[in-house]
């Protein structure tokens, strides 16, 4: 008897001593099983180089419903010590509400900083001059064509010059192959992907190219935003782009996974992402030959000029409130490593912002992503400000009344014009 | 009356059972209802600098409720959706399933577990039960089904939003309608309808003159019951539409977690969970009147 109480009491102790040994976890939000997959050799480092455990969860995977999750979280004081943020446009104003911890001395004295690409670094930057979150991938965005379809009708695969070409040659998709001439991501249930992948790459080439004046300002009134709206409201009137399936629950799910694939669609904003996820190794619908037929643009500027828009493609940050912060910032340098990035890229297809990664055997063998990881360089992007999540809703909100040909160009503006001043106040609209 | 010592200690244990409760009411209901009141008054958001540093605004939010034209739209949309599909569709069918089940018909076991099974779907599994059905086009069940019949197929939940969502509630809801009118219509005495079928009532008559008048208090119950509770729907919703096409069936339950979770202003959120408290307290109220119960 004596014997079993002394070896249960052993037992006991010895259980007590190796919880203890792991006392310290960190709780990781991921989404998508893709992103977890690509985290998974991080993961065992951090677990190992700090004898901690980490403790990985599954967030939703519709952007939208992340950041719900996230915010709702980070609100209530219970959230992961460390987590993605599923948009740029977010970044700001989580910043304002106080959710992240500044991390510019220790990436500043991190060794991988130096060599990031000056895009990423410059994206990492909040409007207060801190850096809030780590800027290892980027999504480097462009206009995906099939230029099968294009070449097979002899339309032209030159890169349009400006809007009006732009248009004129997704009209002429139209007429000589009755599919969809271009897509750009519209529409309340897209989430910032009305905003990320759609209006941004016009706004960058418009007469007004920032949506911030020097004071923080949201400059929405611009003669640019009127003019972007206006690019829907031609490819809407003229049916040039699809509307309906955008109104749905999943509008990504017809335009990209089918209609594309298909050919019913010759032309879409994308990312460096498409060419794995979306329609190569990773796709449940992949193109074959995909690097051949489908080929890319940049956006055209309104009267000339190119552009390649660059986002920090889901960056992660430290929680403000993490019960160990010191620990947290330490495995927020581990996720920056540059096999991280590769392994990211291999899965999701977003570009390392490090340029060493053009270095690594494995990247080398993305073969489709090599070209653009050399070009991140040149990646043009929106100065970001307190405020962009409620801009991207609001731009979410406008294009779904153009998709439901409810208003014109002007129309639209005011309603994002209403919608920021009526969410945010007056005051922060110039 | 004084109360005994008998009558007293009774009272005092009936307090100590319903003290749980109580604190559980508290905690859960009364709190969180006087809370949203509370944020009502403020700017409290999710993210960006209100949501370090909340302000009391007054009434700010209420008064933008007033020019909020999604508002209006969602309350519109909310009322279309009860009056369909529970104040018509689940009490029509309802009713005419409960007085089916009464008569010794066939398949009577079989009927009554047809109608109860999606009542036991929850809203949301419903909901993405019914995409299959209706979303996708050519490619949606219903789609092929009416292909069959030579009819052009459609998106359904893009054509017609609101009508495609009252009749997926209708089929969930009539087995709710069908258990509380059956109750009623057990209350009745089957002498009554022996003795007009005696005087030469036809069923017609019988309907309109006993079955109508008699069953009222349980219709109105019903109608109050059920009104409140679809207001309340929202996950059946929002996984079929998440309130679209623009809006065409964003209910009032679907425009506050809009407004609370998706633009991440709570304040303004609750101020819309406040009015739809007080359109739900207007249902109680009325109800309270049309049945002359004593308060």
């Amino acid at each position: 008897m004596k014997k079993t109480v002394i070896g249960g009491l052993c037992a006991i102790l010895l259980s007590a001593v190796s919880t203890l040994a792991h006392a310290e976890t960190i709780r990781i939000a991921n989404h998508g099983q893709a992103g977890i997959d690509a985290m998974k050799a991080t993961v065992e480092k951090i677990e190992k180089k700090y004898g901690v455990t980490v403790e990985v969860v599954e967030y939703p995977a519709p952007d939208k419903d992340y950041l719900t999750k996230l915010l709702t979280e980070l609100g209530a004081g219970n959230a992961p010590d460390l987590f993605s943020i599923p948009t740029t446009a977010a970044v700001a104003d989580m910043v304002e509400a106080g959710y992240l911890t500044p991390v510019t001395k220790e990436i500043k004295a991190w060794d991988g900083y130096a060599n990031f690409y000056d895009v990423a670094k410059k994206l990492a930057v909040s409007p207060d001059g801190e850096t809030y979150v780590m800027p290892f991938m980027l999504g480097i965005q462009e206009i995906y064509y099939r230029k099968d379809v294009l070449d097979k009708a002899g339309i032209s695969t030159e890169q349009p010059k400006s809007w009006k070409e732009l248009l004129d040659r997704a009209a002429e998709i139209k007429k000589k192959t009755g599919a969809y001439g271009l897509l750009f991501p519209a529409g309340v249930s897209w989430g910032s992907g009305a905003f990320d992948e759609g209006f941004q790459h016009l706004i960058v080439g418009s007469k007004t190219p920032q949506l911030v004046d020097a004071d923080g300002k949201l400059d929405l009134n611009g003669e640019g935003v009127k003019d972007a709206f206006d690019v829907y409201k031609q490819l809407i009137d003229n049916d040039l782009m699809p509307t309906q399936p955008l109104l749905g629950p999943e509008p990504w799910v017809v335009p990209k996974y089918q209609m594309f694939p298909s050919g019913k669609l010759a032309a879409t904003t994308c990312g460096s992402w498409c060419y794995i996820f979306d329609w190569g190794r990773e796709s449940k619908n992949p193109i074959p030959e995909l690097t051949k037929v489908v080929g890319t643009w940049t956006v055209p500027g309104q009267n000339g000029g190119q552009y390649v828009l660059a986002n920090l493609a889901a960056p992660w940050a430290v929680n403000a409130k993490s019960a160990n912060v010191e620990l947290a910032k330490k495995a927020l340098m581990e996720i920056g490593s540059v096999e991280t990035q590769v392994s990211y890229a291999a899965r999701i297809g977003n570009i390392p912002a490090s340029k060493d990664a053009a270095k690594n055997a494995d990247f080398q063998k993305l073969t489709e992503l090599v070209p653009i990881h050399a070009a991140a360089e040149n990646g043009t992007f929106l100065k970001q400000a307190s405020g962009f999540g409620t801009v991207a809703e609001g731009v979410a909100r406008a294009t779904e009344a153009l998709l439901r040909k409810e208003t014109d160009a002007a129309g639209a503006q005011k309603i994002l014009v209403d919608y920021v001043k009526e969410t945010l106040g007056d005051e922060v609209v110039k | 009356m004084a109360l005994n010592v008998h009558e007293r200690r009774t009272e005092r244990q009936l307090l100590l059972i319903l003290l749980p409760s109580l604190a559980l009411l508290l905690a859960f209901v009364i709190y969180p209802a006087l809370y949203s009141v509370y944020l009502s008054f403020t700017n409290e958001a999710l993210t960006g600098a209100a949501a370090l540093r909340p302000r009391f605004v007054g009434i700010r939010n209420y008064a933008r409720l007033l020019n909020d034209a999604k508002f209006w739209n969602a309350l519109l949309v909310t009322f279309l959706f009860v009056v369909g599909s529970a104040v018509i569709g689940q009490f029509v069918l309802g009713l005419v399933s409960a007085m089916a089940l009464r008569r010794r018909i066939h398949f009577r076991r079989l009927f009554s577990s047809i109608i109860l099974l999606p009542n036991a779907a929850p809203e949301v599994v419903a909901g993405f039960m019914w995409i299959s059905m209706l979303a996708g086009g050519e490619q949606a069940t219903l789609s092929r089904i009416v292909s069959f019949f030579g009819v052009t197929p459609a998106d359904w939940l893009q054509v017609f939003p609101l009508s495609m969502i009252i009749i997926v509630n209708i089929w969930r809801g009539i087995a709710t309608a069908m258990i509380l009118l059956t109750a009623g219509l057990s209350t009745i005495p089957t002498e009554i309808y022996e003795a007009a079928r005696m005087d030469g009532a036809t069923p017609s008559q019988m309907f309109r003159r006993i079955t109508l008048p008699l069953m009222m208090p349980t219709i109105l119950l019903y109608m109050l019951i059920s009104a409140v509770s679809t207001i309340a729907v929202f996950g059946l919703v929002y996984a079929l539409t998440r309130g679209g096409p623009g809006g065409a069936t964003e209910l009032v339950s679907i425009y506050i977690y809009n407004q609370s979770f998706t633009a991440f202003q709570l304040g303004y959120g609750a101020a819309v969970a406040v009015v739809a408290l007080l359109i739900s307290l207007v249902l109680g109220i009325g109800y309270v009147r049309a049945m002359k119960v004593e308060v």
